[in-house]
């Protein structure tokens, strides 16, 4: 019984969750309580996760995505259309009534531009940062490493592990590092992989996309004195 | 005050348990009251390497579980009178002791020996996360080898996230010669990736392996390279300041055969 009162599916966004209708507020918020306790592999931290608009609302809403942001998932009330084409096989009692009251702005929330993540120490391998804002590392990228983010990554190291900026189609994001050797480099939809031979760059270089592919260039560092 | 350190390392065969008997035994020849600990259960050696294999009676799973008291298990060294071996089990798997007791073990033994070394098993699963829980120091031990390199980064960084941050590095099974013709990693190499702190580089010495088959470390032969190296381990363990040993110092005899095999 309690497996159903909440069902989850993975799509291509993240992951959806049904409630069942009879179930109450407090039966959910615990049931997803004990999902989220148990199934560590499961709940990675920055999944999407999409919860039907019409169930809860105001502040029940918010607690439940109070309690996602706890285990570092972000949630977002489902989107219309979706809502639609999943109607027929969800066994729904209310009908989707076209509810222009609550605004598109749980939606296109997207990124905010300025939102950094610091890392203040270095990367080691298996370590692994995925953020949708961008990056400084104060410290090494080491090999086994990965950096994912939505925005730039700015390493003040040598880079020797995965990187990738702007995962998620941020064509202009770039990627910068005092000494930028990876394994490979990604930015947005292109992949660049290190010749075999590795040498180590004396200078800071950055990465990012022209004209269709990645390049590598070095640049000046204002604020370094080697 | 005692210390706590555990000898881990990732990678399987860089000389884990080599370094604990070593580190050990060069411990107690320098008059300390050590005990070395093995908890890689169920592929137990640190008891041959000190030639110890016929003389336990009770292992650590006996005393974890409380069948025994801790001290019924030690095996007091056959040389080295304050050099104890708390042994584990070789038929016992490593779900069989849990990080709490091992906590537990280490508080009663940290009453009556100076120095508790730990020998880690290979991986980082439950064995591993067992093994340094008590620990005040890691030692982690990695061979100039891209593999054994890149598993120390590893374990390096499980360290951190198990909140252990006094971490020291011992590069052990350095080739000089390989590393002055460039085919093996240097100490510089190493030190870009794991930026720790040094307190051992340890030769590659065929009389290590003959020591351990005979359950006599090297340590206590003075004709021994790798044994001149885990003295001045020991002697950095001790706070003392020694400088690192200088491998490309040949002696006139090794230099005597390279001119004839050439």
């Amino acid at each position: 019984m309690s497996e159903d009162i909440v069902k989850i599916k993975g799509t291509s966004l993240g992951l959806q969750l049904s409630f069942a209708p009879e179930a109450s507020f407090e039966e959910v918020r615990e049931n997803l309580r004990q999902k989220l306790e148990s199934g560590t592999t499961f709940f990675l931290r920055g999944t999407l996760v999409l919860i039907p608009r019409d169930v809860f609302m105001g502040s029940e809403r918010d607690e439940l995505q109070h309690l996602f942001h706890e285990y570092g998932l972000i949630c977002r009330t489902q989107k219309p259309e979706t809502e639609q084409a999943k109607q027929p096989e969800a066994k729904a009692t209310v009908p989707p009534a076209p509810q222009p009251a609550v605004p598109p702005a749980s939606q296109p929330e997207e990124l905010k531009p300025q939102e950094m993540v610091v890392v203040n120490k270095t990367l080691r391998g298996g370590q692994e940062i995925r953020t949708k804002s961008s990056v400084l590392v104060c410290g090494n990228v080491n090999p086994g490493a990965q950096i994912i983010a939505g925005g730039s990554i700015d390493i003040r190291g040598t880079c020797r592990g995965m990187v990738h900026a702007g995962a998620y189609g941020d064509s202009t994001a770039f990627i910068i590092a005092d000494h930028l050797m990876p394994t490979q480099i990604r930015i947005s939809n292109l992949i660049a992989r290190s010749p075999d031979e590795m040498e180590k760059t004396d200078r800071a270089e950055r990465a990012s996309i022209k004209d269709g592919q990645i390049v590598i260039e070095p640049i000046e560092r204002q604020d370094k004195t080697i | 005050m005692s210390e706590i350190y555990v000898i881990t390392s990732g990678k399987g065969g860089v000389g884990k348990t080599t370094t604990t008997a070593n580190l050990g035994m060069g411990l107690a020849m320098r008059g300390k009251k050590v005990v070395l600990v093995d908890t890689d259960t169920g592929l137990r050696n640190l008891d041959l390497m000190l030639g110890l294999e016929n003389r336990i009676m009770y292992d650590l799973i006996d005393v974890t579980e409380g069948r025994v008291a801790f001290k019924k298990a030690l095996v007091r060294h056959k040389k080295y009178e304050n050099l104890f071996l708390l042994p584990t089990s070789q038929v016992k798997d490593k779900m069989s002791v849990n990080p709490e007791q091992l906590v537990k073990l280490c508080d009663e033994l940290r009453r009556e020996f100076d120095y508790i070394l730990i020998d880690c098993p290979a991986g980082i699963e439950q064995g591993f996360k067992t093994a340094i829980a008590a620990a005040d120091t890691a030692l982690v031990v990695t061979m100039p080898e891209i593999a054994a390199v890149r598993d120390a980064d590893k374990i390096i960084g499980e360290l951190g996230r198990a909140d252990k941050e006094n971490i020291k590095l011992i590069v052990n099974r350095i080739r000089p010669s390989m590393v002055e013709s460039g085919e093996m990693l240097d100490m510089d190499d190493i030190n870009d990736i794991l930026s720790l702190d040094c307190i051992g580089q340890v030769p590659d010495d065929i009389k290590v392996v003959t020591a351990a088959n005979r359950g006599e470390p090297c340590v206590a032969s003075d004709d021994s390279q790798a044994g001149q190296a885990y003295r001045n381990i020991v002697a950095r363990m001790l706070g003392e300041d020694v400088p690192f040993m200088d491998f490309h110092k040949e002696g006139w005899w090794t230099r005597l055969k390279h001119m004839f095999r050439r």
